[in-house]
């Protein structure tokens, strides 16, 4: 394995230079560095060019410019800019706005995108899986600045006028209630009868949610509150069981319930701590989290321990999200007020100079990201849908998953223990492209978003034919992923036993 | 298919949770918020901030090195660094009574006498005095070497300035006459704080006036490394002690990529800030528009176009204003390498481009006013517009469209068929269809005009002469001596030498009248040079002029005094003036 890594590490360090001698070439030789400048008709016209052809030493070859750039990296320079800004600095803060843009849209994408389509495969031409394909296609092929362009539109602007006074039209409620209705009906199986029940819960469901939303002016002033908070926590553990251990034996079952019943618990006596925390705060609390439903799988597990200690880790980090999101939630009416009224922003990654407490910083940093992240999300979403419901159907028709079922497990162990371990390896694969792929890539959406990231990075530097800052993009993207593919390999290796590194 | 029935158990029990989890969402009205606490913190009350948009982020706190001198620096500094003048409405010249005041003593030599104001002091409590405006005179004469100078057009022939330390009053005596002395003592954006630069440099204030006096470079070394690099801002501003402010307002704050923060001046001696906070965000121009309707920003200037236009004029609450930009279209002739250097062909081709047709296809759905040009280097919202066009003529026989007359001069010089090169910079559609309406109506007056467009038009082409009629646009300017060097003869026709007469015009009668305009300091007499000039260019046909640029711009009403500026200072030049009603 050791040997697999620095082998590869060394393959790659020679490539990452090969490619960097070529992309330094060729950002040089894409235009004319002085463009603007000649356009120029202020008196200072023969002074500025002769200042930016001695800052980026235009009049010495190529080649020559390239290995003083590398000469730079060697002594951990990246050099400056055609403005004479340092690179370093410009690239920390590009690279730290897109993680925050990226991060949190690749693992929902990626989340999503798997269970949607692992659903939808095993709901093979039903209406949810037609419904599903449909909403895939439809996505895949929008353009990411049109689709920027709507949700500023009506996720923003008009979410916003909405907000003054959050009362849903009947009409609205109406289309909710069919919409409701129908998924209830498309997700369940049977025979017409039953799915009318369905269509009927769901509809019923749907409507009084929405009705009672409206009629309480829920979104002016959001919030759980303390007994659902409870309730989502103790369902969640249900769900959670029922998904990795299976309700015949009770361990995991307790383990779980005693997770989501200590964490709500502790919500209450932690509460002090919880109104104005920090985030080292949050991340030891989720670690307490951890280690006390680690104990509790222990304890209660019986002999589906294993099963026992994944189901209440899941359970207790649910919980502890569930109220984190409630906090979120109830200071959500005062941080709307000191944004006069405008929680949802379409341009920029924070507003300026804002300050609130902790739970209003997350409430505008959430404001902020909404929409990008919408934006990404909906564009990759669509792939991993389809990537994972293909790869799915193919291992679900597989021998040995026939061969499981013929031994009589139950399905639920078939399908999440034989077939989506399997299913999920071409994911793998595409999850590695796709992520190091995105912190160079997602230009548009970060030019109409507003956020100086790695994209603006590289685009405005070749605009501008300044090889310094393109340089310091591709040093970064590159190695991205270099180390992402790698990533992959070793994920293969653990995901299937047939394949080994070495 | 099997699956269905057997994995039918499993999927009820995950749409099983999910109805659980949906359903219990409901329950709670959010009237009971047991851990509702510390929501009301005390932010800061967000009606006390202004916020306008800009579409590139704020570099450097010296906007008067060669690299750094652009509109995204000098525009947030022009009311945090305050000088004795401002381009103030319409872009006119405009002295700052605050800083201090300045008049002409004596016309031979032309002597120029400044006073800086007993009350101007830095905002960290400095005095305003002799040492900043020798550092201002040290980088603007380019008479110590290694200053980085955006410029040195008239600074350089005056002599060092006359003042000691702790001194208000200086005078600039310049060695010949020079016409814009009015504007070329330190202005908005160009006085820099001495002392930090003494500090940076080791030296006391004694040793740097000495040196400057001295115009001794090598003991200046340190001094000259920090003012060209030091106020760089890499991702956030300077530090504080580095950046005092002379004016009502300071920089408090730069997020990288995102905003730059002014709070109000309390060592500011003028009038207060009507708005204790501005911000200037950073956001692309066609961004700008929602994000004004968004009420993130309460100003814009986005790139006009007819579908912004609509777009803004479709909001509530919000005021649109279109006005002109400095920068104007005109077309120019190669005089150096084409058959235009036959008088007879520009005047034909004069004849038949569509100047009217241009401005009401390409600019009337953005800027309903809009007119062709009637001269070059005054523009129509200039106080001295009317004079100048009035005695020059204006455009007077190309006013009008002529083909027919095109074509009996084209038929008398025998030259029927002619092909001609308009080359421009691509991308760039509006330029595009405008060599389109000059194809389609020259051509019926027997020209052949071809569309020769290119990537590197300004890189290769334009150097090289290779085009017959290019069609560009210059930035205009309230400063004569601003495009001196677009009409006056070059010493030799090659890109090195011809500055930005880029057809190599040249006509003995032009460059004697601007070398007079130049050297004339009184105002009033200037007109009727201008006037002058621009009656022998329309002769000579040196350029055609086509339509100023239009300027778009658009506030929420509730903030008052906003008053847009077509100059380069842009909207920001009175922002101490906003207020929020």
């Amino acid at each position: 394995m050791i040997v697999f890594i620095a082998r590869r590490l060394v393959i790659s360090f020679f490539v990452l230079l090969a490619a960097t001698f070529i992309i330094f070439v060729l950002t040089a030789l894409s235009g004319d560095p002085l463009e603007d400048l000649r356009q120029d008709n202020s008196p200072n016209k023969a002074n500025k060019i002769a200042d930016r052809t001695e800052r980026m030493e235009l009049d010495v070859p190529i080649p020559v410019r390239y290995l003083g750039w590398l000469g730079r990296i060697v002594r951990g320079e990246l050099g400056v800019n055609r403005d004479g800004q340092d690179v370093a600095p410009l690239l920390g803060h590009a690279l730290s706005a897109t993680l925050q843009l990226v991060l949190a849209a690749t693992v929902l994408a990626v989340v999503v995108g798997i269970v949607v389509g692992i659903v939808s495969a095993l709901r093979q031409y039903s209406g949810f899986d037609y419904s599903v394909t449909f909403a895939a296609f439809v996505c895949f092929s929008l353009p990411i600045f049109w689709i920027a362009v709507m949700l500023k539109q009506y996720m923003a602007i008009e979410f916003n006028n909405w907000l003054k006074d959050p009362g849903i039209p009947p009409t609205v409620i109406g289309v909710l209630t069919l919409l409701g209705g129908l998924i209830f009906g498309a997700l369940t199986v049977g025979d017409r009868k039953r799915r009318l029940l369905a269509f009927l819960v769901g509809a019923a469901i749907s409507g009084a949610l929405f009705t009672l939303l409206s009629v309480t002016r829920w979104f002016a002033d959001p919030g759980f509150g303390l007994p659902l908070v409870l309730a989502i926590s103790l369902a969640a553990a249900v769900g959670f069981t029922v998904l990795s251990a299976g309700l015949r034996q009770r361990g995991p079952l307790y383990a779980a319930l005693a997770a989501a019943l200590i964490g709500v618990v502790a919500s209450q006596v932690l509460a002090p701590v919880l109104v104005d925390p920090t985030w080292l705060e949050i991340i030891g609390l989720a670690l307490v989290t951890v280690a006390v439903c680690v104990g509790l799988g222990y304890g209660l597990g019986g002999f589906q321990r294993r099963q026992a200690i994944t189901t209440s880790v899941l359970t207790g980090l649910f919980t502890g999200a569930v109220i984190f999101l409630d906090h979120m939630l109830q200071a959500f009416a005062a941080y709307s007020k000191v944004v006069r009224g405008r929680p949802i922003s379409t341009i920029g990654a924070r507003t300026p100079n804002f300050a609130g407490d902790f739970w209003q910083l997350n409430l505008d940093s959430a404001g902020h990201l909404l929409l990008p992240s919408m934006a990404l999300i909906l564009v990759s979403l669509a792939t991993y849908t389809r990537y994972s419901r293909a790869s799915m159907l193919e291992v679900m028709n597989q021998d040995y998953v026939r061969t499981a079922r013929a031994k009589g497990l139950p399905e639920r162990t078939v399908v999440v223990k034989h077939a989506f371990r399997n299913g999920l390896i071409p994911v793998t694969t595409l999850m590695a492209f796709d992520f190091a792929g995105v912190i160079g890539g997602a230009v548009v959406t970060e030019n109409v978003f507003g956020w100086q990231g790695m994209g603006n990075l590289f685009i405005k530097g070749l605009r501008e034919v300044d090889p310094a800052p393109v340089m310091a993009f591709f040093i970064v993207t590159g190695t991205a992923i270099v180390v992402f593919n790698m990533i992959a390999d070793i994920l293969y290796a653990y995901l299937d036993p047939r394949i080994r590194l070495s | 298919m099997f699956q269905s029935r057997t994995s039918g158990k499993f999927l009820a029990a995950v749409a099983g949770g999910a109805l659980l989890l949906t359903a219990c969402a409901g329950n709670d009205t959010g009237a009971d918020k047991p851990a509702a606490s510390g929501s009301a913190s005390a932010s800061a009350p967000a009606a006390q901030s202004i916020t306008y948009a800009y579409e590139q982020e704020f570099h450097s706190y010296n906007g008067n090195t060669a690299a750094e001198n652009a509109t995204r620096n000098n525009g947030p500094l022009q009311r945090v660094l305050t000088g004795f003048w401002f381009y103030g409405e319409k872009g006119a010249i405009t002295p700052d009574k605050d800083f201090g005041t300045y008049e002409k003593t004596a016309d031979d030599p032309l002597t120029v006498e400044y006073t800086i104001s007993d009350k101007a002091v830095w905002s960290d409590g400095t005095p305003i005095d002799c040492d900043d405006a020798l550092l201002w005179w040290a980088y603007k004469s380019g008479k110590i070497k290694g200053f980085s100078a955006s410029g040195t057009d008239g600074v350089q022939d005056t002599k060092v300035l006359d003042c000691d330390k702790g001194g208000k009053k200086f005078s600039l005596v310049y060695d010949k006459p020079f016409a814009d002395w009015v504007a070329n003592g330190p202005g908005a954006a160009e006085i820099m704080p001495a002392h930090v630069v003494e500090k940076q440099a080791g030296l006391s204030e004694d040793e740097f006036i000495a040196a400057v006096k001295a115009t001794d470079a090598k003991k200046l070394e340190k001094a000259i490394k920090f003012f060209n690099d030091g106020w760089v801002s890499e991702g956030s501003l300077p530090a504080a002690e580095l950046i005092p402010s002379s004016g009502p307002y300071k920089m408090s704050k730069m997020d990288a990529g995102q905003s730059l923060t002014f709070v109000a001046n309390d060592k500011w001696w003028g009038t207060p800030a009507a708005t204790p906070t501005i911000v200037e965000r950073f956001i692309a121009l066609d961004e700008q528009a929602q994000a004004l309707q968004n009420r993130e920003v309460q100003i814009v200037e986005p790139q006009p176009g007819p579908d912004v236009l609509n777009q803004l004029k479709a909001l509530e609450g919000v005021q649109v204003n279109l006005g002109d930009a400095y920068t104007y279209e005109h077309l120019d002739f190669n005089f150096d390498s084409s058959p235009f250097k036959d008088k007879a062909l520009r005047e034909a081709f004069a004849k038949c481009v569509p100047r009217q047709l241009i401005v009401d296809n390409l600019i009337k759905p953005v800027a309903p006013e809009s007119k062709p040009l009637e001269v070059r280097n005054v523009a129509p919202f200039q106080n001295n517009s009317a004079a100048v066009v009035a005695a020059s003529g204006g455009a007077g026989v190309y006013a009008q469209q002529d083909i027919e007359g095109a074509k009996a001069l084209l038929e008398k010089a025998g030259k029927t068929g002619l092909e001609v090169k308009i080359g421009y910079q691509t991308p760039n559609p509006r330029r595009t269809a405008a060599v389109q309406l000059i194809i389609d109506s020259c051509n019926k007056a027997g020209f052949k005009v071809v569309d020769k467009g290119s990537e590197d038009f300004f890189g290769t082409v334009m150097p090289a002469n290779g085009y017959d009629v290019a069609l560009y646009a210059w930035s205009g300017s309230s400063l004569v001596s601003g495009w001196a060097s677009t009409f006056t003869t070059p010493k030799k026709c090659d890109g090195e030498n011809k500055g930005n007469n880029n057809g190599c015009y040249s006509s003995k009668k032009v460059d004697e009248l601007i070398k007079k305009l130049n050297s004339t300091v009184d105002l009033a007499a200037q007109d009727p040079l201008i006037a002058e000039i621009e009656k022998n260019l329309w002769a000579d046909l040196a350029t055609i002029p086509l339509f100023q640029h239009p300027g778009l711009s658009a506030w929420d009403e509730t903030v008052k005094n906003v008053i847009p500026n077509p100059a380069q200072s842009t909207i920001t030049w009175n922002m101490d003036k906003w207020s929020l009603s």
